[in-house]
């Protein structure tokens, strides 16, 4: 889509991801660093989702941008169920909530780029 | 927040409680579950929306795919007895599944021309559709003892 949104998606959803593996292996529960790395992390999704959709308004991006469609949308779901999933959880397990969804969002930006350009 | 958790030393472990499959490390595996759920759902949703008629067999079998994670992911979550009951149905359906859609995905790949997330044993996603229910079902395996374990210590009291 855009690739400088993209790399800084994955970017932050791996620190974010990375963050919340390091409190897992203090054996905390999760904190504010944990919401926060979330936070971002959702924050660039909803931008994500503002500039696909004026881009594909424009006739840009994939001939049948469902699919596409499908993870522009979906993808903001993921940081705050993890946050509120993994907050129930006051122990080492909590952030690790935290870990799959960051590596789970940075799986699907590079699954949406393939979508975006064409190339799967 | 670091604070609370000392309610957790105190007493028992996380996932030492009775039922608790969503607990402790059951956690990560609700997540895990809770991704593949909205990842299925997702995809047979748009299949079935757009191309249904191209691939009726396996755009339904998405869906059936998309329910059984979303089952699981829920019974996982909740715990208890009838929850247990769905999520080991759930999880035993998914290896089947898995093991059935890939083979047949591998020995007639024009079955499937768009794949799901079974096919190729779940290839396209790291091969975790196959690894996952394992881990569910031991998971559920375990707890159960320890749940056997407890009641039993209870009992004796």
């Amino acid at each position: 889509m855009t690739n400088v949104l993209a790399t800084a998606i994955i970017v932050v959803a791996l620190l974010a991801a990375a963050f919340s593996g390091i409190t897992a292996l203090r054996d905390r529960p999760m904190g504010w660093g944990d919401i926060a790395g979330a936070g971002a992390v959702e924050a660039l999704l909803a931008v994500q989702l503002a500039v696909g959709s004026v881009k594909l308004a424009h006739g840009e991006g994939p001939a049948h941008p469902a699919t596409f469609v499908g993870y522009l949308v979906a993808i903001l779901l993921i940081p705050p169920a993890g946050v509120l999933w993994g907050l129930l959880e006051r122990s080492r397990w909590g952030p690790t909530v935290i870990v799959v969804a960051g590596l789970a969002v940075a799986v699907m930006i590079v699954r949406m780029n393939q979508l975006w350009s064409g190339s799967a | 927040m670091p604070e609370s958790s000392e309610t957790e030393r105190a007493g028992e472990p996380a996932g030492a409680r009775g039922g608790a499959t969503g607990g402790g490390p059951g956690r990560l595996l609700v997540a895990v579950y809770g991704i593949f759920a909205l990842a299925a759902t997702a995809r047979a949703g748009v299949q079935i929306a757009t191309k249904f008629a191209d691939a009726p067999l396996a755009y339904t079998l998405s869906a059936i795919a998309a329910l059984i994670y979303i089952l699981a992911t829920v019974a996982l979550a909740r715990g208890g007895r009838t929850s247990r009951r769905v999520a080991v149905a759930a999880c035993s359906v998914e290896l089947a599944g898995v093991l059935i859609v890939g083979t047949y995905s591998l020995l007639d790949p024009g079955a499937f021309p768009e794949p799901t997330v079974w096919s190729g044993y779940g290839a396209g996603y790291g091969c975790v559709p196959l690894v996952l229910p394992v881990i569910g079902l031991w998971w559920l395996r375990r707890t159960a003892r320890r749940e056997v374990r407890a009641a039993g210590g209870a009992a004796r009291v």
